[in-house]
């Protein structure tokens, strides 16, 4: 757990995990790409408009888990008080609100051709909305925080708190009458209802997007750690001047 | 005696289960006014009243699509179950509306128990798969070969 | 419906998004290791 609690030895493995995710991300998202838009068959209902799914379900998929990594990071913080911890949980949420966002524009965009609708108020799509305002109240509790001076403790306990969201997302379609329909994937049964034909690219598609997440939240903690370099360099020199 | 990290962290998995049964509370109390629509099975039993606005979900009865003369009216039936409800709506209907598929409509139970709507929104299943077509063709090719 | 449009807007929106996101972060992240560096030297 502490192992990259000093932050050069973090540096140390962060720099080549940057490129790594960033390159080996691309390598998968363009044959993931390619063969969601121009090789599989169209869907026997939805028609082509189903391509969409490619973009989306890694959109839908990385804008959780993405919450899952920030309340992570904040027991992390609350409990070990693990010195890279706040950086992480920072850096995580503005990547994860992107991912949030992009989720519900391609489900708006997707919603129009078949459902014959943009948006309705359904537990699916509302909840969603709840997790990407989430996001952006987080960021501003910890910007808030940090200005004062603070750690981020009452960020973190939001971050927690937030949890609450991801099951109400993840169970909305069963537990409520919902516009949106089940789940086509389970990883806890291993099943799917996406046609073997239509389902290669998801895979491809989902692994090069999340290594992309990956590799902006290791640019954004990269960028907060030098700050933090630079502040308390400048801070010293301040002080040897008087 | 607990160190001061192992009195964080039940304090922390203390507050977490706190949390996911208060969400689990709730949730619960909001159960029926979450739904995003009621079906046709709601109606057969009476738990909806005549001309409140709402939404009704359910398939499309194989067969059951009865397109008016006048082009723009159609009338089809709205099944969950056994339970069946027939909906009326004057409009252009979505491109994936289909007998036997699902759909959304908005409006109002009438007093003659026909469901009058204003808006149909087409609802689709989680499958994925090629067209039958296509499937059918991809099976002759290698047949061929 | 012709359905290409919606599909062009939803993938431009998604790859030019995380192009931007990542654009954004990688300025971010060379321009504090650059004044780190630089305040290193002196």
């Amino acid at each position: 757990m502490h192992r990259f609690a000093n932050p050069t030895r973090f540096l140390k493995f962060a720099r080549p995990a940057t490129w790594v995710c960033l390159s080996l991300g691309l390598l998968l998202l363009v044959p993931g790409i390619y063969g969601g838009l121009f090789i599989t068959p169209p869907d026997y209902l939805q028609g082509d408009s189903a391509r969409i799914l490619y973009v989306h379900v890694p959109a839908a998929w990385l804008g959780m888990a993405g919450w899952s990594g920030l309340a992570a990071a904040s027991i992390a913080q609350i409990v070990w008080r693990h010195p890279l911890a706040f950086v992480a949980a920072q850096a995580t949420a503005p990547v994860g609100a992107v991912f949030a966002a992009l989720c519900l524009a391609t489900g708006s965009i997707w919603g129009r051709p078949t459902w014959g609708t943009w948006w309705e108020w359904d537990g699916r799509l509302t909840s969603m909305l709840i997790l990407f305002f989430l996001y952006l109240a987080y960021i501003a509790l910890a910007d808030a925080d940090r200005e004062r001076g603070g750690e981020g403790r009452i960020a973190a306990i939001f971050g927690i708190a937030g949890t609450a969201i991801l099951p109400v997302i993840h169970y909305s379609v069963l537990w409520w009458n919902t516009l949106h329909q089940g789940q086509s994937i389970s990883f806890v049964r291993g099943e799917s209802s996406i046609a073997e034909e239509l389902f290669w690219p998801l895979p491809l598609t989902a692994g090069g997007f999340t290594l992309l997440f990956a590799a902006a939240v290791l640019m954004f903690m990269r960028a907060e750690l030098a700050r933090g370099r630079v502040e308390a360099r400048l801070r010293r020199q301040a002080e040897g001047q008087r | 005696m607990m160190r001061p990290k192992q009195q964080r962290l039940v304090l922390v998995v203390a507050a977490l289960v706190a949390l996911g049964g208060a969400a689990l509370l709730a949730l619960w109390g909001l159960e029926s006014r979450a739904a995003y629509f009621v079906t046709p099975s709601d109606i057969v039993a009476g738990k909806v009243e005549a001309g409140v606005p709402l939404r009704l979900g359910g398939m499309v009865r194989e067969g059951s699509l009865d397109r008016k003369p006048d082009g723009v009216t159609v009338s089809f039936e709205a099944v969950s179950g056994a339970d069946v409800v027939e909906v009326s709506y004057t409009g252009i209907l979505p491109d994936l509306f289909r007998e036997g598929s699902g759909m959304v409509a908005e409006g109002r139970l009438g007093a003659d128990g026909r469901f009058l709507a204003d808006t149909i929104l087409a609802k689709h299943d989680e499958r994925y798969m090629p067209p039958p077509l296509e499937k059918a063709q991809a099976a002759g090719e290698t047949l061929e070969r | 419906m012709n359905h290409w449009p919606f599909i062009i807007a939803a993938y431009g929106l998604t790859l030019g998004g995380t192009a931007l996101l990542l654009l954004v972060a990688f300025v971010r992240m060379r321009r504090f290791e650059k004044r780190a560096e630089e305040l290193k030297r002196r």
